[in-house]
């Protein structure tokens, strides 16, 4: 083969191979999008299979959308067991035009807000004071490291986690909206039911106030 | 506000990916002659890929399946509920079908062709009407009963 050729392939291979992997995971996401459509319209045509499939779907995110709502495990295990239960009810109404995520989202919002002005109505507008020694974020961030992650490391995490539950509902709802359920910001509107405008100045101020508290809390640390 | 400003406070949505196309290429361009800006976008992305590697926080498997057989409980109920509404309906139409062609079929009986069109404020008509209300509202309270019953019922499983 002429060495034009291979040099024009070996130039041409790392191209190839980045447009197979955007393929790839359009894809994977495709087929994950279509698969949750299937589910969605298999629950409203009343199959309990698909009520199982979703709840696998989304147990560990919703969960951990709760808990960061909440802070309280046991609260946010509560509110979990009622949005599933809020979605039995519901799901006939749901509209498939609607992105599905976003209105479950919704649907667990309302609860866990309702659940907090009746417990802790104060909890809506202002952080804790102070910084708790063991709280239920740095638990779980603790527990849930690999083991093979280092301890400064989880530290750091355990750190973050705990910086994260000083901050006001709304801030931490916009921060684990962006940044662990990896929602874009329209889909952040649509569960808030607020307009994005509000919705970047909310993230920019949750930012801005999180790293505030981690800087007068552990100044000169690097949050990697 | 100057641009240099204006640009700082885009850094920490930068770093959350939150800009538009236009606002990224103004962050990008400026901090390739800015080193003060280049050095905080790089804190605020630090501190974005933490947020974005904190553990994720599991339901225990128990609470799991505790929420999977009351949404199942419920769907059932929804359904059952469904159900009962459609019947409900049904059995409505059908008695008011029923009481609507009574009517003429009573008057016919009682006056023949010609009394069907006569409207009748008679004995007959008021008797009809005493009846039809006797009818209904047995009807209507035989359906809260049992609906109360099932409600009771219900609740005690």
């Amino acid at each position: 083969m002429h060495p034009c050729f291979v040099a024009l392939g070996l130039s041409l291979f790392p191209e190839l191979v980045r447009s197979m992997d955007m393929i790839g995971s359009a894809a994977i996401m495709w087929e994950g999008r279509v698969g949750l459509e299937s589910e969605v319209a298999q629950l409203q045509r009343g199959d309990l299979d698909a009520l199982s499939a979703l709840l696998a779907r989304y147990q560990n995110r919703l969960y951990r959308y709760l808990l960061r709502l909440v802070r309280e495990p046991a609260e946010a295990e509560d509110l979990f067991q009622q949005t599933w239960v809020r979605v039995a009810e519901k799901i006939r109404q749901y509209d498939s035009k609607r992105n599905f995520e976003a209105w479950l989202f919704t649907v667990a919002r309302n609860l866990a807000f309702d659940h907090l002005r009746r417990i802790r109505p104060e909890s809506l507008d202002e952080p804790i004071a102070g910084m708790p020694g063991e709280s239920a974020a740095t638990r779980l961030a603790s527990a849930e490291r690999p083991v093979l992650d280092g301890i400064m490391e989880r530290e750091r995490t355990g750190r973050l986690a705990r910086a994260l539950e000083l901050l006001p509902v709304a801030h931490r709802e916009v921060l684990t909206l962006r940044f662990e359920e990896e929602m874009k910001l329209e889909e952040i509107a649509d569960v808030i039911d607020i307009p994005l405008s509000t919705v970047k100045t909310r993230l920019r101020r949750a930012l801005d106030r999180l790293r505030k508290t981690l800087e007068t809390n552990y100044p000169g640390e690097v949050w990697q | 506000m100057s641009d240099h400003e204006k640009i700082r406070e885009l850094l920490a949505l930068s770093a959350a990916d939150a800009l538009t196309r236009e606002e990224e290429e103004q962050v990008m361009n400026h901090i390739r002659t800015c080193a003060g800006c280049s050095a905080e976008l790089e804190n605020w992305r630090l501190l974005a890929t933490g947020m974005r590697r904190l553990p994720t926080p599991q339901p225990r498997p128990l609470i799991v399946e505790r929420a999977r057989a009351q949404a199942a409980v419920r769907f059932a109920e929804e359904a059952e509920h469904r159900w009962h509404r459609i019947v409900m309906m049904g059995v409505i139409l059908f008695a008011w079908a029923l009481t609507l062609i009574s009517w003429p079929v009573v008057r016919f009986v009682t006056g023949g062709l010609l009394g069907m069109l006569d409207p009748g404020l008679n004995h007959a008509w008021v008797g009809f009407a005493i009846v039809t209300t006797v009818v209904w509202m047995t009807g209507g309270a035989a359906a809260v009963f049992l609906s109360l019953q099932q409600r009771r019922e219900r609740s005690l499983a």
